[in-house]
């Protein structure tokens, strides 16, 4: 080292180094020995360089002079700044790692088949339906016989009912109560196979005009598979006053499918049910290719969702209603074709089985 | 009904592609099935036929509602046999002993070669789905396709005594039917008898003693109307559903039969098969008249919401055959009798909208006429459990109504489990008597397939015999009570995990709780970690205190029963919603926060570890000591530095008044008190 004679390029080269080594330095140990190998009294490389200038003559005596403290002073206010850093970026005393795990508490989800249930539940409420639950055991009288299905009426085979072993006590109706009188209370025989059972209880109990939602589990004699399960979810909507027209029906329909699905049109097809006539298929435009055609409407542009009607006024008849003054529509939806539809489930069982990685995909609440 | 566009196209003039006639006739209410090409100009179009259109079980009754739909001409079948209706007849009479049950019947007679059908036929009868057999059931099977009436040949020599008797079944009346099955018959079965014995079940199917076979050389053709209800009871019944039933059951064409019966003669002609005699013996002693429907021109359009002009209303029901005469307020229809569906002038409209098309139909809303009703409160209720039930980390099943009888046993009486009469299966033959099966269920499912952690709740109906249907609440939780965190040990939940949410949804409805052990616990709880939850209202006390449900650990051997592993402790409660809802309070009244201090005083004392913590709570209670705002336990220790049998406990007494700082020599007189009660009751002493 001794031979070293200060020039300007063994001045940068020192320069050089030590700025990359310094940045390299992530400790204040590391900082202080770096200081130390360049500045240290007896081995520090600048200031042995400095020893050197003696042996220089004056001129360059005076200009290597001045870069080498120029070049110490760098390093000294380099190294304070390097430390002022460290101490800057180093944690406070008691400091806790905020990048460790946060507890996790769990978090529980809405069952998706009663998320829908509560939107189509928010979008009549808006339209000032009332929004009722009805029993789920029910008696021959609210299920068919009320509902134009009287004792071996055929389209009773359109429904495999499911009966009691012996009868149980029916329900009041179950809601609002207090707030209704017990209409028709009968010892249930059988599980009801639609919500539609409902609309008599209703009728029943309040006269004209009305409009009613009514959501709730019906069962049927189906086997499980892709698209059946034996019990499934339905809502039951009914409109009745003085001049309800199926022009009605069309508008609230579509009024209730472009909330679920956005933008989609409606078409009725003509059908039959023995409680509405005329009755009516309903279908909405493929929500996924826009009616286009694809996988998921069979090609059709065309996605089969719910039935309905105008009420049968033999419906009106039984349960006392002026069957020539009021008019009314009803139509019946299942939750699980709606919320297969919306969230792209192909089979219905996976809503049953409540595997908490299905439910969890849906939101929250 | 599956439909040959060659065979509809002799009766209308189809135009375009199937798929074309198809998308049209879906939207008349006639939804396609399936088509199917046969070459380049022929195609089976499986066309839906709803219950109430019988008529339109045949190539006629599609071609009527083709023609209407595209605006074309129906023509009639094209060949008939003429026939002259006798009276009597030497060689067959009828004998309607039971004319409710069959309004009319013709039989007709012919001499017949058997044989094969012609080609032709044969193609039609298997594009439309019927095996073909021989000459002669092939034409009856022809007619029942193309015009919806179904029809029946006997060998003559067959019918004893050359007279068919239309009866009801004897007692204990035998007959083995064309499926070659003994079939008992019941004196409310309707059948076609000879002088003797029944040969025929009526509406449903042929006796095999007097099928056509063959040998035959003379056949008697039946034509008839059957009562709906009667054949479909008889068929129900007897579990046999055959193409003649399903028609008859919904009603075939009362005033079809005999035309029924000249056109199988024409096809037995034309088919080489035989020649008619020519006569027919028409029995039609309950004659069945068109009836007539005024259709109201004001009702159409308050109906349907927009109004049809008068000469489409007039061409849709004219071309589908109805009659239409003008009256004040619109039209007399005269109804054709093979539309059993049209019985109201609301169905003469459904007819009048289906062919001018639904399409045409404005949207409109229906007036708001009354203030909205408040949502059914327990719906709102049942929403506000569920965000709160979630809330807490619980997520939300839903299982089916009914169970195994195996399942549900653990958690009811068995005589108070509700059987289904006709389960589907073994799985589903019981309605719950509780939401706890369905959700163990669920619960093991999520562990067998990986899911340590399990926490599902459900809202739903369970059933009993003594309650019905009764609304309830219901948690599993099985797996960690704390999850796995770096900063401490985890645990399994534990039963007080469990109270902890029995307590949160009961106070959410303003009711607090109370357990009270139970000894001798229902087969799904463990006996020593099993609790009845008792409610009272937060303001009314013990008075009002009702049993709502209950809360323990699970039985082991019931998880195992309903597929959830033991390995790792699972704890349930189940709660009734309508008694714990009542105390809900339907008023509040706020009070301000207390102005002044409260006071906190520890004690620990010893004593018998069998003393329940609440029987202490309720000594401390009943001193009855006024300014006593909280009592709570927060320690409980045994072991080393305890007596055997004994117990140490630690209460907090929390004293505030609400309106001065309460001194030290209040407080510590009441802690004395509390000193000398626990001592008295429980022999606790004060460490």
């Amino acid at each position: 080292m001794s031979t070293l004679a200060p020039d300007r390029s063994t001045i940068d080269a020192l320069r050089a180094d030590f700025q990359v080594r310094l940045a390299a330095a992530g400790t204040d140990a590391a900082v202080k020995t770096l200081a130390d190998e360049f500045l240290s009294r007896k081995a520090g490389s600048v200031t042995l360089l400095m020893k050197t200038l003696g042996t220089l003559a004056p001129g360059a005596r005076r200009e290597f002079g001045a870069l080498l403290n120029s070049l110490k002073e760098e390093i000294e206010a380099a190294v304070e700044q390097r430390l002022q850093a460290l101490a800057a970026a180093r944690p406070p005393a008691g400091a806790v790692d905020v990048t460790l795990p946060a507890r996790e508490r769990p978090v529980g989800h809405v069952h998706p088949l009663m998320q829908v249930r509560q939107q189509v539940e928010d979008i009549f409420a808006h339209m000032g339906y009332d929004i009722l639950e009805g029993p789920e055991v029910e008696d021959d009288f609210h299920n068919f016989e009320a509902l134009n299905m009287p004792p071996d009426h055929p389209a009773r085979d359109m429904q495999d009912t499911l009966y009691l072993g012996s009868p149980i006590p029916g329900a009041t109706w179950g809601a609002r109560a207090g707030g209704v009188p017990d209409a028709q209370v009968r010892a249930a025989t059988l599980l009801r196979t639609h919500t539609s059972a409902m609309q008599i209880r209703y009728m029943k109990t309040y006269p004209p005009p009305i409009r009613i939602i009514v959501p709730g589990r019906v069962y049927r004699r189906d086997n499980l598979d892709l698209t059946h399960t034996p019990m499934f979810q339905q809502f039951e909507g009914l409109v009745v006053g003085d001049g309800v027209s199926m022009a009605d029906l069309k508008g609230t329909l579509e009024t209730m499918v472009t909330a679920l699905f956005g933008e989609v049109k409606i078409r009725l097809r003509p059908s039959f049910f023995p409680y509405t006539e005329p009755s009516a298929e309903v279908d909405i435009s493929c929500h996924k290719c826009g009616g286009a055609g694809c996988g998921i409407c069979k090609q059709t542009g065309w996605l089969e969702i719910l039935g309905s009607g105008m009420v049968h006024p033999a419906v009106f008849e039984a349960v006392g209603y002026d069957s020539d003054r009021v008019t009314g529509f009803a139509f019946g939806i299942g939750i699980e074709r709606v919320a297969m539809l919306k969230y792209g489930v192909e089979d219905i069982r996976l809503f049953y089985e409540n595997d908490v990685r299905f439910l969890q995909q849906f939101p929250s609440i | 009904m599956k439909v040959l566009l060659s065979w509809l196209r002799e009766f209308v003039d189809a135009p375009g592609r199937p798929e074309d006639i198809g998308a049209t006739m879906s939207l008349r209410g006639f939804a396609v099935e399936g088509i199917e090409r046969l070459g380049d100009d022929d195609a089976v179009i499986d066309f839906e036929v709803t219950g109430n259109r019988p008529d339109c079980m045949s190539v006629i009754g599609i071609a009527r509602e083709v023609a209407t739909a595209f605006r074309l001409p129906l023509r009639e079948p094209p060949q008939l046999f003429p026939l002259t209706t006798v009276d009597r007849s030497d060689i067959i009479d009828v004998v309607i002993e039971s004319p409710e049950l069959c309004p009319r019947y013709a039989g007709a007679v012919a001499d017949v070669t058997i044989a094969p059908s012609p080609d032709w036929m044969q193609r039609r009868l298997r594009a439309a789905g019927v095996r073909p057999t021989s000459n002669i059931v092939d034409v009856t099977n022809y007619v029942l396709l193309e015009l919806g009436q179904p029809m029946h040949a006997f060998d003559h020599t067959r019918i004893g005594g050359r007279q068919i008797r239309v009866r009801t079944a004897r007692a204990g009346e035998v007959l083995t039917t064309l499926d070659g099955k003994s079939r008992e018959l019941s004196p409310e079965m309707l059948v076609i008898a000879d002088a003797e014995r029944a040969v025929a079940i009526a509406g449903v199917m042929g006796g095999a003693d007097s099928e056509v076979a063959a040998g035959t050389s003379t056949i008697v053709l039946e034509s008839a109307y059957f009562n709906p209800l009667s054949v479909r009871r008889t068929s129900k019944a007897l579990g046999l559903k055959t193409e003649a039933s399903v028609r008859f059951e919904r009603g075939t064409d009362p005033n079809l039969p005999l035309l029924a019966m000249e056109r199988a003669c024409a096809l037995l002609q034309q088919s080489g098969g035989g020649d008619a005699r020519g006569t027919a013996v028409d029995r039609y002693p309950r004659r069945i008249e068109s009836i007539v429907l005024q259709l109201r021109r004001s009702r159409i359009a308050r109906l349907l919401g927009t109004s049809i002009p008068d000469a489409e209303v007039r061409h849709v029901l004219e071309a589908l055959g109805f009659v239409l005469r003008d009256s004040d307020e619109g039209w007399a229809v005269t109804i054709p009798t093979r539309r059993v569906d049209v019985t109201r002038e609301v169905d003469l409209i459904e007819e009048v909208a289906r062919h001018s098309g639904f399409d045409r139909i404005p949207m409109t809303f229906p007036p708001l006429t009354a203030a909205p009703p408040p949502m059914d409160p327990r719906i709102v209720l049942a929403r506000r459990l569920r965000g709160l039930v979630a809330g807490q980390g619980f997520s939300e099943a839903v299982t089916f109504g009914f169970t195994a009888a195996a399942a549900a046993e653990p958690f009811a009486d068995g005589e108070a489990i509700v059987p289904i009469k006709n389960p589907l299966s073994e799985a589903f033959a019981v309605l719950r008597p509780s939401l706890l099966p369905g959700l163990v269920e669920s619960a093991g499912r999520n562990v067998r397939r990986g899911q340590r952690d399990v926490q599902l709740f459900e809202i739903g109906n369970r059933f009993t015999q003594l309650d019905g249907e009764v609304q309830s609440i219901a948690f599993v939780w099985t797996g960690a009570g704390r999850p796995l965190h770096w900063s401490e040990r985890t645990r399994e939940v534990d039963f007080f995990d469990a109270t902890s949410l029995v307590a949160t949804v009961a106070g959410a409805l303003d009711a607090t709780t109370e357990l009270r052990p139970l000894n001798t616990p229902p087969l799904f709880l463990v006996a020593g970690q099993a609790a009845e939850v008792v409610a009272s209202g937060k303001d009314s006390g013990s008075a009002s205190a009702v049993p709502v449900g209950l809360v323990g650990r699970l039985a082991p051997e019931v998880g195992e029963v309903l597929g959830l592993p033991s390995e790792a402790p699972a704890y349930v409660a189940e709660l009734a919603i309508e008694p714990l809802a009542r105390f809900r309070r339907t008023s509040l009244k706020a009070f301000a926060p207390p102005r002044f201090p409260s006071v906190d005083r520890d004690i620990s004392i010893l004593v018998d570890d069998t003393t329940a913590a609440g029987s202490i709570r309720d000594t401390v209670r009943g001193l009855a000591i006024a300014d006593l705002a909280g009592l709570r336990e927060f320690d409980r220790y045994g072991g080393k530095g305890i007596p055997e049998g004994k117990v140490s406990l630690s209460l907090r007494l929390t004293f505030r008044s609400p309106d001065r700082t309460l001194t030290d020599a209040e407080v510590q007189n009441a802690m004395g008190d509390v000193v000398t009660a626990l001592k008295e009751k429980h022999g606790a002493v004060q460490r």
